[in-house]
């Protein structure tokens, strides 16, 4: 149920990203998922879907970016991706241990959980708004 | 770009989702090395002896450190009683539906603690092996509890949150053979995770352990 309160912190962020562009409305949010941080892809768009509801955010469409998770030892330097098979519902883990030495390994990548575009729309005036900020 | 609706705008940012939760964790953080207070989360299933354990080192440490509990639950006190009949404060957070205790959360319990007079905070969370892990609350150590009577495959099953614990107590370890579970293999398990946690057996019914996680918390009893 972690998506649930990852849905919450979601449309907070975003709203308050659409105020200070004065938005009236929300089209398209991209995120950046990365595979490690085993959050259930669907369970975030139900959860976004039904907070989003009399926001600025109504039916606006998710678009999810899911990035591979990599680990690397800091000793022998070997890199593995994390492979996640078919698994119903969340991932499997493979072990934090090096299978070459046998040292801890390090979470290189895929642990991000980002907001990395969003298309609004605000309100028309032609001559005033020609000047944007274009990044927060 | 202009729709019927006014005009399209694009904003490029790399925005952190869960960047508010780390932010008052660092904050906790900071407040709490201030005050010189160390801080332990406490993580595990429903029924693996969290309270327990957290009971049985403060019986053993009460007299060596000022110490406070912070209990996460769902609904009730009772594991916040049973740890206040040990003489030391307790805070209690309901977290009502959420399965989770937040920075947020314990940055309100810090609120309520009287901090200038601790030296240890356990904080108990809510007793689920998922949802915790996600969410930092800034504590310097994490142990998680598992327990015999989980069943072989607790450790593989939920890795998230072995990935950050310092110590993991395979507890109920007097119900290893009746339960036909083998404590050595969970042992394994955890070190095949997070080599660098130390996983230890305990038995609060017997006192077996709770020592040697002492021990592991580097936290010291005066003799």
């Amino acid at each position: 149920m972690h998506e649930l309160s990852i849905a919450t912190s979601l449309v907070e962020e975003l709203s308050e990203i659409a105020k200070k562009q004065a938005a009236t409305k929300v089209v398209t949010v991209r995120l950046r998922v990365g595979k490690l941080r085993l959050i259930s892809l669907d369970q975030l768009r139900f959860s976004y879907e039904i907070l989003s509801k009399g926001t600025l955010l109504e039916g606006s469409r998710l678009t999810i970016e899911e990035t591979p998770g990599f680990t690397r030892c800091p000793n022998c330097h070997y890199v593995r991706e994390f492979k996640t098979g078919d698994m119903l519902f969340h991932f499997t883990l493979p072990t934090m241990k090096c299978p070459e030495c046998a040292t801890a390994l390090k979470i290189e990548g895929g642990d991000e959980c980002l907001i990395t575009q969003v298309r609004m729309i605000l309100p028309s005036q032609p001559s005033e708004r020609k000047v944007k900020t274009s990044a927060l | 770009m202009t729709s019927s609706e006014g005009e399209v705008f694009d904003v490029e940012l790399e925005v952190d989702i869960l960047k508010e939760n780390r932010r008052i964790a660092d904050e906790n953080r900071l407040r709490l090395r201030s005050k010189r207070i160390e801080t332990i989360d406490v993580m595990g299933s429903v029924g693996s002896g969290k309270t327990s354990l957290i009971k049985e080192i403060v019986s053993r440490l009460k007299h060596s450190y000022r110490i406070a509990v912070i209990e996460g639950d769902v609904t009730t006190t009772i594991d916040a009683d049973i740890l206040a009949a040990e003489g030391i404060p307790t805070v209690q957070i309901n977290t009502g539906k959420e399965c989770h205790l937040d920075a947020n959360l314990i940055r309100k319990a810090l609120d309520i603690s009287p901090l200038d007079k601790l030296d240890l905070i356990f904080i108990e969370n809510v007793g689920n092996l998922i949802c915790p892990a996600e969410f930092p609350l800034g504590s310097d150590k994490r142990l998680v509890v598992i327990s015999v009577t989980e069943g072989p495959y607790m450790v593989l099953k939920h890795p998230m949150m072995f990935l950050d614990a310092q110590v993991v107590a395979i507890n109920k370890i007097d119900l290893a053979t009746a339960m036909g579970v083998d404590p050595d293999k969970l042992g394994n398990d955890v070190s095949r995770l997070n080599p660098r946690a130390s996983a230890i057996h305990t038995s609060c019914k017997t006192g077996t352990g709770i020592d040697e996680v002492i021990k592991s918390l580097r936290l010291r009893p005066i003799n």
